[in-house]
């Protein structure tokens, strides 16, 4: 009786053994000439059970909250499993080809049984094809949203009393061909852009791509960019040593409650801006405050 | 669910280059690129370092988004994420490989599924498979009470059961220094549970007697580095470096704990057992009810030993695969006095 996510999640006991045995079934195919070298079948068995253990699936029971694996059919779930046993195979001998690719066998394509090489059904990109080939692809998407771009034309605008500064934004977004955008701050700042020239450009566009990382923090109703901005706004810095020191205390408002701080704070050292375990006092390097400064998400 | 380009160029419109400028303005890549999980490692002692559980688990959904068309609001709801991918190589190559999986599911039926009979048995299971599985839940349970406590919210019962499930696992490990691998992270998580209000006065570990010694008669040693002969029925604990000892045995049903030279402070007192883990194993039905305030029934003796039941059970000491069960419950004993 073959195993389902459903399995996993609820009675891990019973179907591990299953679940391990399918994986290695599937590694000892796709490994090819390593389908009989114990480490390389088990590293890539324990690299799907990490994967899914990670995901909350593996013995989550109702502790995690089902996600779109758990409404995969039997079919697709275990298309799924073979495709990243596949993946993790296909990684791992390449690893095994590039330092032995001198001296080995497989420097004689003659000795490679080709038909049964898993490298040899790879022709384009194993991560597959559009729509977002990357997950920067997808972030350019998100940014390309109109009230991501109302709140950039703000920001710029925030500019208008350096018209050095704006200028020189303007230039930049004209090179790139963001006509409507750039027409629109013309015509609405001519007066502050007229007989203007530029000199010592990159100083202008440093300063501005400044301001705008501000100006873009300081309009996120994100509670992580908020703390991360008042971070920045807020620390003292010693002298001798490389620090930067930030009372908890001081980023507190009525804009931010205590609990919100610590829960923003939190999110930061989540994601590795912040090396922060609950003190009073937040210390930083000088490299953390850099990071902070450019810190920003979007959503509540 | 094949239609995904549909709809998408207009959505990269126009704005596209101004999307690229913001997004170099603002990317920063705080983590040193790291491409590889957590695989092939000694174990997963290292596990949360790169770990970030709460954009982890969406990337199936935002996979699973992104191949069905997504829609104006799943590019909002996955925005932080989007963000965070940028900036995390973990998280990043993990996206990668979930959209691709998932990409293969496109358009299969379930009469597809064909599979050969699989073992049932965990007999088949790579011994090193087991210990990875055991060491991951324990690691993730360790996880899951960090972020409790940092956010203040309650996951006991979560990482419980992620604990209970990997000692269970583990009990089909009979080799010792296999076990003591896969739970070597259990004492670790046991602080999670500790009261730190009321600290005890002696530690237990769990020990394995080997028989008779070479040289100075009979040794005992820590779990991790000998095994042990089956039909072993006490399970021997140790404090410190061998000062304080002691062990558990089995009398029909009733568990009992032995202890022996303890300190001046402790004679003529009861104590409090507290064992972090007992209420992670169901079977055991402890006296009083709560594992980690267990009254001993008599007080330390004036030569400083001390004998009380614990509880009950249905599991043997003498069956290996219970052994292993409660042995890893008393993974820790704490005492101290009961006044």
């Amino acid at each position: 009786m073959p195993f389902t996510a459903h399995d996993l999640r609820y009675n891990l006991q019973e179907n591990f053994p299953k679940l391990c045995a399918y994986l290695q079934q599937r590694a000892k195919h796709w490994l090819g000439t390593f389908a009989y070298d114990s480490d390389e079948v088990d590293g890539v068995v324990e690299h799907i059970i990490e994967q899914l253990t990670r995901l909350g699936l593996l013995g989550g029971g109702n502790h995690t909250p089902e996600t779109a694996l758990d409404h995969l059919n039997n079919a697709q779930f275990y298309a799924f499993l073979n495709r990243s046993v596949k993946n993790k195979a296909i990684d791992r001998l390449r690893r095994h080809r590039l330092p032995t690719s001198s001296l080995s066998a497989f420097e004689d394509p003659r000795n490679i049984e080709e038909e049964n090489d898993p490298l040899n059904t790879v022709t384009d990109s194993i991560w597959g094809s559009p729509p977002f080939p990357s997950p920067e692809s997808a972030a350019l998407q998100a940014a390309s949203q109109e009230a991501l771009r109302i709140l950039i034309k703000h920001c710029i605008e925030e500019l208008s009393s350096a018209p050095r500064q704006l200028l020189a934004v303007i230039q930049e977004l004209d090179e790139m061909g963001i006509e409507d955008l750039v027409q629109e701050l013309k015509d609405t700042y001519h007066t502050q852009l007229a007989d203007m020239e530029l000199s010592h450009l990159s100083q202008h566009k440093d300063h501005a791509h400044k301001k705008l990382r501000h100006c873009l923090q300081h309009s996120s109703t994100n509670l992580a960019v908020l703390v991360s901005l008042r971070l920045t706004e807020y620390g003292h810095y010693s002298t001798d040593i490389d620090e930067i020191s930030v009372d908890i205390k001081t980023l507190v408002d009525e804009r931010i409650s205590a609990a919100e701080v610590l829960k923003g704070l939190n999110h930061l050292a989540r994601v590795g801006l912040l090396d922060w375990h609950g003190e009073e006092n937040i210390r930083l390097t000088s490299v953390q405050l850099k990071h902070l400064a450019r810190f920003y998400e979007e959503g509540e | 669910m094949n239609k995904h380009n549909n709809g998408l160029s207009d959505i990269r419109n126009e704005y596209l280059p101004l999307a690229q400028w913001l997004q170099n303005i603002l990317t920063t890549t705080p983590q040193l690129p790291q491409a590889e999980l957590a695989t092939n490692k000694e174990n997963v002692s290292q596990f949360g370092d790169e770990y970030h559980v709460s954009y982890y688990r969406q990337l199936p959904d935002f996979a699973h988004a992104l191949l069905n068309n997504a829609t104006q609001e799943d590019i909002i709801r996955f925005g932080p994420l989007v963000f965070h991918l940028i900036g995390c190589p973990s998280c990043h190559l993990a996206y990668l490989e979930i959209y691709d999986a998932m990409h293969s599911t496109i358009g299969l039926e379930e009469e597809h599924t064909s599979t050969s009979p699989l073992p049932e048995s965990i007999a088949t299971t790579s011994t090193r498979v087991l210990v990875f599985m055991c060491q991951l839940l324990i690691n993730q349970a360790a996880e899951v009470l960090r972020d409790a406590r940092y956010e203040y919210s309650e996951n006991d019962a979560w990482a419980r059961s992620l604990l209970q499930q990997a000692i269970y696992l583990s009990r089909h490990l009979m080799q010792s220094t296999q076990r003591q691998r896969a739970l070597q992270d259990l004492v670790k998580v046991a602080s999670f549970f500790e009261d730190s209000t009321t600290p005890s006065a002696h530690s237990y570990l769990p020990v394995i007697s080997t028989g008779s010694g070479s040289r100075q008669g009979k040794i005992r040693r820590r779990a991790d580095t000998l095994g042990r002969s089956d039909g072993q029925t006490a399970i021997y604990l140790q404090s410190g470096l061998s000062k304080y000892e002691g062990s558990i045995t089995q009398n029909q049903d009733i568990l009992e704990l032995h202890l022996e030279d303890l300190g001046q402070e402790l004679r003529g007192q009861f104590l409090i057992i507290s064992i972090p883990f007992g209420s992670l194993l169901e079977p055991v039905r402890w006296i009083g009810g709560n594992p980690r305030a267990i009254r001993s029934q008599v007080p330390v003796g004036e030569d400083g030993s001390l004998a009380t039941p614990l509880g009950s059970t249905d599991l043997q000491l003498s069956n290996p695969e219970d052994h292993n069960l409660l042995e890893a419950t008393f993974t820790k004993l704490d005492i101290r006095p009961a006044d």
